[in-house]
């Protein structure tokens, strides 16, 4: 445990003020009448080892996070270091050397691989496009890659439609570690799965980290997967961090009243705890025209005057445990 | 509206597909009841059936290809299986009303909701479209609709998820049905906005002594919000019980393997999972459907397809599983 714990103490990742406005156009002449902020002024770090859950309702701009740590996306303002390096720096092969260390797993198993592909090809391409291998030792990572998610190797010239959805995420899987990667982004990986299946997900994904010692950034809505899984959560409401801190923490001492609204309105598996009182009234607002002050204080069960006007600080109220919101100031 | 005895009592259903390669056998043998003003929950994995029994007690599998192959739909004593399509118009949306799991996709986009509801209320009830119009406002204060003045004025597409889910419930009820279908009616949701639209059904079900047959593959909304438990699998169910049955005593290992698959309280550690999945409709096993799957498997589970019987605790609780099937 100790050795662990002095293994996942080097940052691996960190992300300084990121945001990302998306334009949005209107009127005669198609001109720019506002701005999506998707992400809205977001810091954090994902160390070496470490699975960092990232969890919000739709909309709240997770996914778009999850893509720029990636360089997907190129971000409206704000840095992502990926091992010191500044990547939204970096040009054409100094990029494409660290592409090779990061990689994104997705949501939907069924249109995020290619139907025209064989299973050889989706798995190796990256494996020949960086020029790693080719021919018998292609053929050869690639049935290694297969056996380390669970496939078997007969399997390899089939095509995507011949597998089932927790397949087919197995597949995704493999592609993301053909290139032996550091940091991969799980974007909802087990979110289209049966929970059968999803267990089976989550249990490989689980080993695989420990395995390979992969930082993992795991965004999902089921706060249980979250909770399983990361070692620190991340809440997202509105472009915006509200609260960050290690995920046992977090469950049992929740701090801002949007996770606490989360963490309640969570159904409980147990017949005989029937709650009937609704944590949160009313809808996400949209991030066009987000709310001025706290974007939560609408809804917020304990607003206060000034969280209307004044935009609350990130603060941290216990080692490792930070917090947006005027109560804790 | 009370009636005596069950409010609906699927008998026997059999519901198939009949494509150019194969026969999918998508409801096999179903037996379910309902009482006024309950919620059974029809749980289980895509594919297992459980929406395509649902869309059999409303009529609306497409024939061809579909067929019912044998069974009965009773609905307040009358077979639904049996009743002139004209008829089945009058029942459907008045009497039996159904809420999708996409509020996005079941909405007229180029109507606004006012229409959709009114429209709703012109086709079963006696109504003239001013007294129609009242009722649908009413109807939109009563699921709790933000400021109902304008938004039955407006399209579905100025609405977010939540508010389409309700409009939905709103056309739903808005003819008083005994029983309502919801098919995953909050899968499309976010957790928060899942809690309300639960509690609203829930709310309107003691209302108005409504049933609710609640189709869904979440366990946590299972637990909060159903009186009885019905588990399908490869379009059969196999096992049937209280809420409290299933959570504290599951029989079937197919229950079981559910139960724990889900992420618990403990951290890291492996989930225990079901080996293998879900086989194809169109070729299923032979003898119980679960048995290539199933962690306690017998010889006779791969020849012959268990009965649902008692297993044991109590009369409802029934389990299809030659574990608990003496005469095997």
């Amino acid at each position: 445990m100790l050795a662990l714990q002095r293994r996942i103490m080097k940052s691996l990742l960190k992300v300084q003020s990121l945001k990302k406005y998306f334009p949005v156009y209107g009127g005669l002449l198609s001109r720019v009448i506002g701005h999506v902020k998707a992400v809205d002024d977001v810091s954090f770090e994902i160390k070496e080892g470490e699975i960092l859950g990232m969890v919000g309702e739709s909309g709240c701009g997770k996914t778009t996070v999850g893509r720029m740590t990636l360089r997907l996306l190129e971000p409206t303002a704000g840095k992502v270091f990926f091992e010191d390096t500044d990547i939204f720096t970096l040009k054409g092969k100094e990029m494409a050397m660290i592409r090779r260390k990061m990689q994104i797993i997705f949501q939907d198993p069924y249109s995020s691989l290619n139907p025209r592909f064989t299973v050889e090809r989706i798995i190796g391409e990256a494996l020949s496009v960086h020029g790693i291998a080719h021919g018998n030792d292609l053929r050869k990572k690639i049935e290694r890659l297969m056996e380390k998610v669970g496939l078997s190797k007969r399997y390899l010239n089939r095509f995507p439609h011949e597998f089932s959805g927790g397949q087919r995420q197995r597949i995704g899987i493999a592609r993301a570690l053909a290139l032996n990667p550091k940091y991969i982004v799980c974007d909802e990986p087990v979110s289209a799965l049966d929970v059968s299946i999803q267990a089976q997900i989550i249990n490989l994904l689980q080993s695989l980290q420990k395995e390979e010692n992969l930082s993992l950034m795991f965004i999902s809505h089921d706060l249980n997967v979250v909770k399983h899984l990361s070692q620190r959560t991340a809440v997202m409401y509105l472009g915006k961090i509200v609260e960050m801190a290690p995920t046992e923490l977090l469950n049992t001492k929740a701090a801002h009243p949007y996770t606490q609204a989360l963490l309640a309105s969570k159904p409980s598996l147990d017949p005989t705890d029937r709650k009937r009182t609704q944590p949160l009234q009313g809808d996400v607002p949209s991030p066009l025209n987000p709310p001025s002050g706290c974007h939560f204080h609408p809804r917020c069960p304990k607003v206060e005057a000034r969280c209307k006007t004044e935009i609350p600080r990130q603060i941290e109220i216990e080692n490792g445990h930070t917090v947006s919101c005027h109560l804790y100031v | 509206m009370n009636y005596p005895g069950p409010l609906l009592d699927i008998q026997d259903l059999s519901t198939f597909f009949h494509t150019e390669e194969n026969i999918v056998r998508s409801v096999r043998n179903v037996n379910l009841t309902l009482y006024p003003g309950e919620t059974v929950a029809l749980v289980g994995e895509s594919g297992c059936g459980k929406s395509v029994t649902a869309l059999s007690a409303m009529r609306l599998v497409p024939i061809p290809p579909g067929k019912f192959e044998n069974g009965r739909i009773l609905f307040k004593g009358e077979d639904l299986l049996q009743v002139s399509e004209p008829e089945m118009q009058k029942i459907r949306g008045n009497e039996i009303a159904m809420i999708f799991q996409e509020p996005m996709t079941s909405l007229n986009p180029i109507f606004t909701i006012g229409d959709q509801i009114t429209e709703a209320i012109c086709l079963h009830q006696d109504k003239s479209p001013e007294e129609a119009k009242i009722l649908a406002l009413e109807v939109l204060k009563k699921v709790a609709m933000p400021s109902p003045e304008q938004r039955i004025h407006q399209y579905p597409h100025e609405l977010s998820g939540g508010m389409k889910q309700r409009v939905m419930i709103a056309m739903s009820i808005v003819c008083g049905p005994s029983l309502l279908i919801a098919d995953e009616p909050t899968t499309a949701l976010d957790v928060t906005i899942q809690a309300q639209i639960l509690d609203l059904l829930d709310e309107l079900r003691k209302e108005n002594q409504m049933s609710i047959l609640l189709i869904t593959h979440n366990l946590g909304i299972v637990a909060q919000y159903a009186d009885r438990v019905a588990v399908m699998y490869s379009g059969k169910i196999v096992e049937h019980a209280s809420v409290e049955k299933i959570f504290a005593s599951p029989s079937h290992p197919y229950t079981k393997g559910l139960l724990n698959s889900l992420p618990k309280d403990k951290m890291n550690e492996e989930l225990e999972t079901i080996q293998g999945s879900v086989p194809h409709p169109a070729f299923l096993p032979k003898g119980c459907a679960f048995h290539p799957r199933c962690p306690d498997k017998m010889d006779v589970c791969a020849r012959e397809i268990p009965e649902l019987k008692n297993s044991g605790d109590s009369e409802e609780h029934r389990t299809a599983c030659w574990l608990y099937n003496e005469e095997s």
